[in-house]
C-alpha cells in the first residue's frame, strides 16, 4: 500500500468522523458520561447511609489486606467489566452506522460530489469498512480508558482517606496494559469475526432503495423463515442449518472480546456455563484471542466478507443520483 | 491537436426511450463547448456517459481514457458540477475545502479562497445552512480551484442571481479557461453563455442536430426580418423558421446567399436562442419562452 493510499484512506476516515458524530464521537462519550455518573450517584447514595464513610473506608482496607491474586481478579475483572459496556453498543452502533454507509449520500444525492473526486469506489467502501473496524473500536476504547482512568483516580481519593496504598490497592491489580492490549487486540479480532455480517450490511447499504438496515434484516429472517416453513412442511422437523440463526449466533458470540461467550459457543450442545471456572484467564488472555484466528469458521467468514464486499463496490461504481 | 472527448455511435437505452441515440462527437482541447437541449434530450445522460457515471454502448474516449473502466485514473483530470449542485449537508463549509483539498491533488486552496472572497458564505457554516444559491458558489469556488483538463458543468448557474452569474462567467473565461483547457456546458440560460462558448451543440431526442464551431455558426445561419411586402418571396426560399415579432415576419435562413436576401429586408445575426428554437422546433417554442421568462 503506497503512502498515496494511506493518506486518502486516513482522509476519508475523517470524512467518516465528521459525518457521523453520533456514533463515533458522542455515543462513546455519553456512555463514559452516564457510566460515571452512575458510579458518583451509588457513591453518594453510599455515603448517606454510611455517615462518617466508616464501613467504605473498613472495607477499603479489609481489601488491601486481600491476598494478590484476589485483589488481581477483582480489580481487572471490575474495570472489564466497565469496559464491556461500551462494545456492546459499540457493535450496535457500528451496524447502523454500515446501514447508512453506502446509502446516505445516494439519498441526499451527494454521491456525485464524492464521485467527482478522484477516489475509486474500492477505497470509499475500504475506507468505511475501516472506519467501523478500527476508528470506531479505537475511539470507544479510548473512552473506555478514560473511564477507567476516572474510576481509578476516584478510589485512589477513597484509598488515601482510608490509610491504604493506592498504587498497590487498586492500580497495579487492575493490570490496566495488559487489559488493554487485550481489549484492543481483542476488539480487532472481533472485527475481523464479524467481518461477513458487517459486509452483509454494507452490501444491503450500497443498493437498498430505502432503510437498509430493514432490508439487511428482513432478508436472512425472510430466508430463515422460508426454510423453517419448507422443513417443517415437507419432513416435520426443524431444518439442522438456518442462515439467519447463524448470522444471530454469530453476532451473538462476537460481543465483548472476551471470548467468554465464544468458547462456550464452540461447543453449544453442552452450554453449561457452571463448569466455566470464573478466573482471570477467561478474559485477560491474548492466547485466547488469538486462538479464534486458527478458527475454521473465522476463515470462512472472511472469504464470504470479501465476496459481499466485492458486491458492494459494484454496486457503488455503478449508483449515482437516481 | 489532441482530442478531449471523442465518441462513435454513442448510444444510451432507458428500456424502450432511447436517451442517447447513435452520437459522434469530437471535441479537440481548448474549447468552451455548450451543449444545449430541452429537457429530456439526453443532456444529462451524454455528460454522465462522458464522467463514467453511466453504462452505454458505443465508442467513447475522454483524455484518451474509457470512462467506464478507467473511470479513477480519468478523474485525476476532470471535474464536474452536477446539474443541482449537491455536497455533502452535513459538513461545515471548511471541512468540505479541507476534504477537497486532502482527496484532490490538483486543488489549491488559495484559488477557492479567492473565489469565495466575495461571497458571504462562513467558513463555519454548515451546508444545510447555505441557501441554494450559496451552495453553488461554493461548489463553483471548489471545483475552479481544481486544475483539471476537461470541466464539465451541468446547470452549473442555477439559482445564482445575475451579478454573480455574471462574474462566474467572467472568471471562468478569463482565469480559468486557457488552450490546454476544455470546458463542457450545458444550460438553460443560452443568452448568458453565447459570448464564451466557441462550440455549439444542440440535442434533441438523443440526437445531435448542431454540432459546429460558433463561427461556422455565425456564418451559417442569417436571420432576415421581412418587409410585409416580401414575406411570400422569403418563404419560397425555403426558410427554417419563421416567426412574428411586432407584426413583422423574422425568417431564419441556413446557407443562403446574402445578396437576395438583403432584398428581403434587414437583415442580421441569429441568437443562440433564436437559433435552438429554429432547429428545435415549434414544440419547444413555449417551454423554452416559459424558462427564459422564469
Amino acid at each position: 500500500m503506497s503512502m498515496q493510499t494511506v493518506k486518502t484512506l486516513w482522509a476519508l476516515m475523517r470524512r467518516e468522523y465528521w459525518e457521523n458524530p453520533g456514533i463515533l464521537k458522542w455515543a462513546p462519550a455519553i456512555i463514559a458520561a452516564l457510566t460515571l455518573f452512575g458510579i458518583a450517584i451509588s457513591l453518594i447514595i453510599g455515603a448517606r447511609f454510611d455517615a462518617e464513610l466508616a464501613f467504605t473506608l473498613d472495607a477499603i482496607r479489609e481489601f488491601a489486606n486481600q491476598p494478590i491474586e484476589q485483589r488481581r481478579l477483582f480489580m481487572s475483572g471490575a474495570m472489564f467489566a466497565t469496559s464491556a459496556m461500551f462494545f456492546q453498543f459499540l457493535i450496535l452502533l457500528v451496524l447502523f452506522y454500515l446501514s447508512g454507509s453506502l446509502y446516505e449520500d445516494r439519498k441526499d444525492r451527494s454521491i456525485l460530489f464524492w464521485k467527482s473526486l478522484p477516489v475509486s469506489d474500492q477505497m470509499t467502501v475500504g475506507s468505511k469498512l475501516l472506519t467501523a473496524c478500527l476508528l470506531a473500536p479505537a475511539l470507544y476504547l479510548a473512552a473506555a480508558v478514560v473511564t477507567q482512568l476516572v474510576i481509578l483516580l476516584i478510589a485512589t481519593g477513597y484509598g488515601l482517606a482510608a490509610g491504604v496504598n493506592p498504587f498497590t490497592t487498586f492500580w497495579l491489580p487492575s493490570a490496566l496494559p495488559r487489559l488493554w492490549l487485550v481489549l484492543g487486540t481483542g476488539l480487532i479480532v472481533q472485527a475481523m469475526w464479524l467481518l461477513p455480517i458487517y459486509a452483509w450490511v454494507m452490501f444491503c447499504s450500497s443498493w437498498a432503495p430505502r432503510v437498509p438496515i430493514l432490508i439487511a434484516i428482513a432478508i436472512p429472517l425472510g430466508l430463515s423463515l422460508m426454510q423453517h416453513a419448507w422443513s417443517l412442511a415437507s419432513a416435520f422437523r426443524l431444518p439442522d442449518i438456518n442462515v439467519g440463526l447463524i448470522m444471530l449466533k454469530r453476532l451473538g458470540s462476537g460481543i465483548v472480546p472476551t471470548n467468554v461467550n465464544m468458547q462456550v459457543d464452540t461447543d453449544s450442545h453442552r452450554a453449561d456455563f457452571t463448569d466455566v471456572q470464573f478466573s482471570e484467564e477467561l478474559f485477560m488472555n491474548l492466547s485466547t484471542v488469538f486462538g479464534h484466528l486458527l478458527k475454521l469458521e473465522m476463515w470462512i467468514g472472511v472469504g464470504i466478507a470479501l465476496v459481499l464486499l466485492a458486491g458492494a463496490v459494484w454496486f457503488r461504481r455503478r449508483a449515482t443520483d437516481n | 491537436m489532441s482530442l478531449t472527448i471523442r465518441a462513435r455511435n454513442l448510444t444510451r437505452h432507458y428500456g424502450r426511450t432511447r436517451a442517447l441515440d447513435g452520437i459522434d462527437l469530437d471535441v479537440p482541447s481548448g474549447r468552451i463547448v455548450g451543449l444545449i437541449g430541452p429537457n429530456g434530450a439526453g443532456k444529462t445522460t451524454a455528460l454522465k456517459a462522458i464522467l463514467g457515471l453511466t453504462s452505454f454502448q458505443g465508442e467513447l474516449e475522454v483524455l484518451g481514457l474509457d470512462p467506464s473502466r478507467e473511470r479513477d485514473q480519468l478523474m485525476q483530470d476532470v471535474c464536474f458540477i452536477a446539474d443541482v449542485a449537491v455536497l455533502p449537508r452535513w459538513a461545515r463549509v471548511w471541512q468540505v475545502i479541507e476534504m477537497t483539498e486532502r482527496l484532490h491533488p490538483r486543488f489549491s486552496r488559495e484559488r477557492c479562497m479567492y473565489y469565495l472572497k466575495n461571497t458571504k458564505i462562513q467558513h463555519k457554516q454548515k451546508v444545510k445552512t447555505l441557501s441554494k444559491g450559496m451552495v453553488v458558489q461554493l461548489h463553483l469556488a471548489l471545483v475552479m480551484a481544481i486544475d483539471a483538463k476537461l470541466l464539465i458543468l451541468d446547470e452549473p448557474t442555477l439559482g445564482l442571481d445575475i451579478l454573480f452569474r455574471k462574474r462566474f462567467y467572467s472568471n471562468l473565461l478569463n482565469e480559468y479557461f486557457d488552450e490546454q483547457r476544455t470546458i463542457l456546458i450545458t444550460t438553460h440560460q443560452v443568452e448568458e453563455v453565447e459570448h464564451i462558448l466557441t462550440d455549439l451543440m444542440f440535442i434533441k431526442d438523443g440526437q445531435l442536430i448542431l454540432n459546429s464551431t460558433m463561427d461556422d455558426v455565425h456564418e451559417r445561419y442569417v436571420e432576415v426580418m421581412a418587409r410585409p411586402d416580401q414575406v411570400d418571396e422569403a418563404r419560397q426560399l425555403g426558410p427554417l423558421h419563421e416567426r412574428v415579432l411586432f407584426g413583422r415576419h423574422i425568417f431564419l435562413f441556413d446557407r443562403t446567399d446574402l445578396g437576395s436576401l438583403n432584398e428581403l429586408g434587414e437583415i442580421h445575426r441569429p441568437s443562440v436562442a433564436d437559433l435552438f428554437v429554429a432547429l428545435m422546433g415549434d414544440e419547444y417554442d413555449n417551454g423554452l419562452a416559459g424558462e427564459e421568462a422564469a
